[in-house]
C-alpha cells in the first residue's frame, strides 16, 4: 500500500508545478500562488462578500423575518417604517417574500451549476480522454442544445411534465451540461499528451486510474470557473422560467415575484425594482468572480502585449 | 468542386438527424406527460367521443409507440403541426401569422447587438486608455449579468412611465394594424443587450488575439498606420470568431424574444408559445418549438456557408480537411 500512496504524493507534487509541456498556456503561476492573486483581485474583494451576504441573508434570513404569506397588513405600502420593501397587491411584507425567495434562486442555481459540473467532468473528461464514441456522443449533444435552446425546452418539458424545484433543477443541469463538459474534453485532450500522462501510462496505472487522478485534477481550474459562471446562467434561465409562471407557486422565487410584480409596475415600483436588483447582484457577483478566477489563472491573456 | 459538395452534404444530412433528434424529444416528452395522450396532445380542453375518435385516427393512438412515432415523423415532414384547440386554426398558418411580428424585433436587434458588438469590442481591445477598456467590459459584464426581462420592465417604468415618452405594451396604437416605430424602441433595446454583451465580449478577446499576431507586426513594419492596421489587417481576422457567434445568437435572440414579448405584449411567436402554455394548447407548443428549430437549423446552416466563403483558410484547405475524418483532432 505504501507505494500507491508514494505514488499520490509524486502525483500530487507534480500536478503543482509549471506545465512545460505547454509553453502555449501562460500558466507560469503555481496553483497556490493562484488563488492567492485570485484572493488579491479588488473586485474579489468587493463581490466575494456581496455574494455571501446573499447567501447569509438568503439562508439565515428566513428566521428573522416574518412570515412571507401572512396577509392582512395593508396592500402595497411603500418601502419604509415596518415594511423595509413594502407591502406587496395582497398586503404580504415584501422584505420577507424577498428573502425567501433568495433562497429558492440560489438552491436552484447551485445546485445546477454542481450537477453540471459533476456530469461534465464524468463525460468530458471520458470523451477527451479516450475519445471514440464517448466523444462524437458529447459533440453530438451539445448541437443538439444549441439547436434547441435550453430556455424553450425547459418551458416545454414544465407544461407538459409539470413543474416543482426539482423537475426545474433537472431540466436546467440537462440542458446546460454540455457545455461544461466541452471545456473538460478540451483539458483532458491537451491534459492527456503531456508528460506526466505518458510516464503515468509506463508506470502501468490503468486508464480510469490516470483519468481520476492527473487528467482531472488538473483540468480543474477552467472547470471552476465554467461552474461559477454555470451558476449566473442558472438563475437567470430560472428567474425567466419563473417569471413565465412556470415553477413552483407555493414557494416563489425572485423570478416568480417579479411575475406577479408586472401587473402593479405603475402602482408599485418597488415590488418589480427589488427582486430583479436582486438577481442583478447575485449573478454578477457571480460572473465577476468567474472573471477573476480566469484573470488569475491566465495572467498573460487579457491584454495586448 | 467534389470537396465542397461532400461537405455541404455532410452538413445537410447531419443537420437532418439533428432536426430528427429534436423532435424525437418533444414525442417523448409528449408520451411522458402524464395522464390521457390525447387529452396531452389536446390541451386542458374538454373533448367529445366522436372528436376523441377522429384524433385517435389521425394519430394512430391505438398502434403501437414506434408505429406512432412514424406518424408524427411524417406529420411534421409534409407540414402538418396540427390544429389549433385554442382557435380552430392549423398551429403553421397560426405561427407563420405571428412570426412577421417576431422577427421585426428579432432582426433589428441581431444588426444592432453584432454592429455595435463589433464596435465596442474591438475598441476595447485596441485602446490605451485602461479606463475605457475597463468601463466598457464592465458594462458588458453588467449587461450579461441583469435579468433580460426585468431590464425591459425597468425601460417600461423609466421611459413609459415616469418620463412618459414611449409606450408600455402592444405594437401600435389600440385598434390600429400594423407596427408603429415608437413601440419597437424598448424591446430591440432589450433583447439587443445581452447579445451586445455577448458578442462584446467575444469580440474584444478575438480582437486582441488578432492583434498579437505577427502579420500585424509585420504590417506595421511596413509603415501601416495603425488605425488601418486596425481595421484592414486585424478586423478581418477576428470577425472569423463573430461569424460562429452571430449564426448562433440569432438563435438566442429568438428563444429569448418569449420573455421580451411577454414584457411588452408584443404579439408575436414567443407570446403566442407562452399563451399556449397557459392554456395548454400543446399543439401550437410542439408547433412553435419546430417552428424555431428549422429557423435556428437554417440560420446554421448558413452559418457554416459563410463562415466557409470568409475564411481563406477553409478554402484551401477544404480539399484536405474533407478526405481526413474528424478522428484526426483526437488522440487515440
Amino acid at each position: 500500500m505504501t507505494t500507491t500512496d508514494d505514488t499520490i504524493v509524486a502525483d500530487a507534487a507534480q500536478s503543482t508545478q509549471p506545465e512545460h509541456d505547454s509553453p502555449a498556456e501562460g500558466r507560469v503561476e503555481s496553483r497556490l500562488s493562484t488563488w492567492k492573486v485570485f484572493l488579491r483581485k479588488p473586485s474579489t474583494l468587493i463581490f466575494l462578500p456581496l455574494l455571501l451576504i446573499f447567501v447569509l441573508i438568503s439562508f439565515v434570513g428566513p428566521f428573522f423575518v416574518g412570515s412571507p404569506s401572512a396577509t392582512g397588513n395593508p396592500t402595497l405600502l411603500p418601502p419604509g417604517g415596518a415594511f423595509p420593501l413594502g407591502t406587496d397587491d395582497l398586503g404580504r411584507d415584501y422584505l420577507a417574500r424577498v428573502v425567501h425567495g433568495g433562497q429558492i434562486s440560489l438552491l436552484v442555481g447551485f445546485s445546477v451549476a454542481l450537477l453540471c459540473m459533476t456530469i461534465g467532468v464524468v463525460v468530458g473528461g471520458l470523451a477527451g480522454y479516450y475519445g471514440g464514441f464517448m466523444d462524437t456522443a458529447l459533440v453530438k449533444v451539445a448541437e443538439f442544445f444549441q439547436v434547441l435552446p435550453g430556455l424553450i425546452l425547459a418551458l416545454v418539458a414544465a407544461a407538459l411534465l409539470g413543474s416543482n424545484v426539482f423537475i426545474i433543477v433537472a431540466i436546467l443541469a440537462i440542458t446546460m451540461w454540455p457545455s461544461c463538459a466541452r471545456i473538460v474534453r478540451a483539458e483532458a485532450m491537451r491534459i492527456s499528451k503531456l508528460g506526466y500522462i505518458e510516464s503515468a501510462k509506463a508506470a502501468g496505472f490503468g486508464g480510469i486510474r490516470i483519468l481520476w487522478s492527473d487528467v482531472v485534477p488538473n483540468a480543474m481550474p477552467p472547470v471552476l470557473v465554467a461552474t461559477s459562471m454555470t451558476v449566473g446562467r442558472a438563475i437567470l434561465v430560472e428567474s425567466g422560467l419563473a417569471y413565465l409562471g412556470i415553477g413552483d407557486t407555493s414557494r416563489p422565487s425572485w423570478g416568480a415575484l417579479l411575475n406577479s410584480a408586472q401587473a402593479y409596475m405603475q402602482q408599485a415600483w418597488w415590488l418589480a425594482l427589488f427582486p430583479g436588483m436582486c438577481i442583478f447582484l447575485v449573478v454578477l457577483a457571480v460572473n465577476m468572480l468567474g472573471d477573476g478566477l480566469n484573470d488569475a489563472l491566465n495572467p498573460t491573456i487579457g491584454r495586448v502585449k | 468542386m467534389r470537396a465542397i459538395a461532400i461537405r455541404y452534404g455532410r452538413l445537410l444530412v447531419s443537420s437532418l438527424l439533428l432536426f430528427v433528434a429534436v423532435i424525437t424529444v418533444l414525442f417523448l416528452l409528449l408520451e411522458l406527460a402524464p395522464g390521457n395522450p390525447i387529452q396531452s396532445l389536446v390541451g386542458d380542453v374538454p373533448i367529445s367521443p366522436a372528436f376523441e375518435a377522429q384524433i385517435t385516427a389521425a394519430y394512430g393512438l391505438d398502434k403501437p409507440i414506434w408505429e406512432r412515432y412514424l406518424i408524427y415523423l411524417g406529420n411534421v415532414f409534409s407540414g402538418n403541426l396540427g390544429i389549433s384547440f385554442g382557435t380552430n386554426q392549423p398551429v403553421l398558418e397560426l405561427i407563420l401569422s405571428r412570426a412577421g411580428n417576431t422577427l421585426a424585433l428579432a432582426v433589428p436587434s441581431f444588426i444592432i447587438s453584432t454592429t455595435l458588438g463589433i464596435l465596442l469590442g474591438s475598441i476595447a481591445a485596441r485602446t490605451r486608455r485602461r479606463w475605457l477598456d475597463s468601463s466598457i467590459s464592465g458594462i458588458a459584464v453588467g449587461l450579461f449579468s441583469v435579468p433580460n426581462f426585468w431590464l425591459g420592465m425597468m425601460l417600461i417604468m423609466v421611459f413609459s412611465l415616469v418620463l412618459g415618452w414611449l409606450p408600455t405594451q402592444g405594437k401600435a396604437p389600440y385598434g390600429q394594424e400594423g407596427i408603429a416605430v415608437q413601440y419597437m424602441v424598448l424591446p430591440i433595446i432589450t433583447m439587443a443587450t445581452s447579445e451586445l454583451a455577448y458578442k462584446t465580449r467575444i469580440m474584444r478577446a478575438s480582437m486582441i488575439e488578432s492583434l498579437s499576431q505577427d502579420f500585424i507586426d509585420t504590417a506595421r513594419s511596413k509603415g501601416v498606420s495603425p488605425r488601418r492596421a486596425l481595421w484592414r489587417h486585424a478586423l478581418p481576422n477576428a470577425l472569423l470568431p463573430m461569424v460562429t457567434v452571430s449564426g448562433y445568437s440569432l438563435g438566442f435572440i429568438l428563444a429569448g424574444s418569449v420573455l421580451v414579448e411577454r414584457v411588452f405584449g408584443w404579439p408575436g411567436m414567443g407570446l403566442l408559445f407562452i399563451d399556449a402554455i397557459g392554456r395548454q394548447d400543446n399543439q401550437v407548443v410542439l408547433g412553435v418549438v419546430i417552428v424555431l428549430t428549422v429557423t435556428i437549423i437554417i440560420v446554421n446552416i448558413v452559418t457554416d456557408v459563410v463562415y466557409g466563403i470568409v475564411d481563406p483558410r477553409l478554402r484551401s484547405q477544404l480539399v484536405r480537411r474533407s478526405t481526413t475524418t474528424r478522428k484526426t483532432e483526437v488522440p487515440a
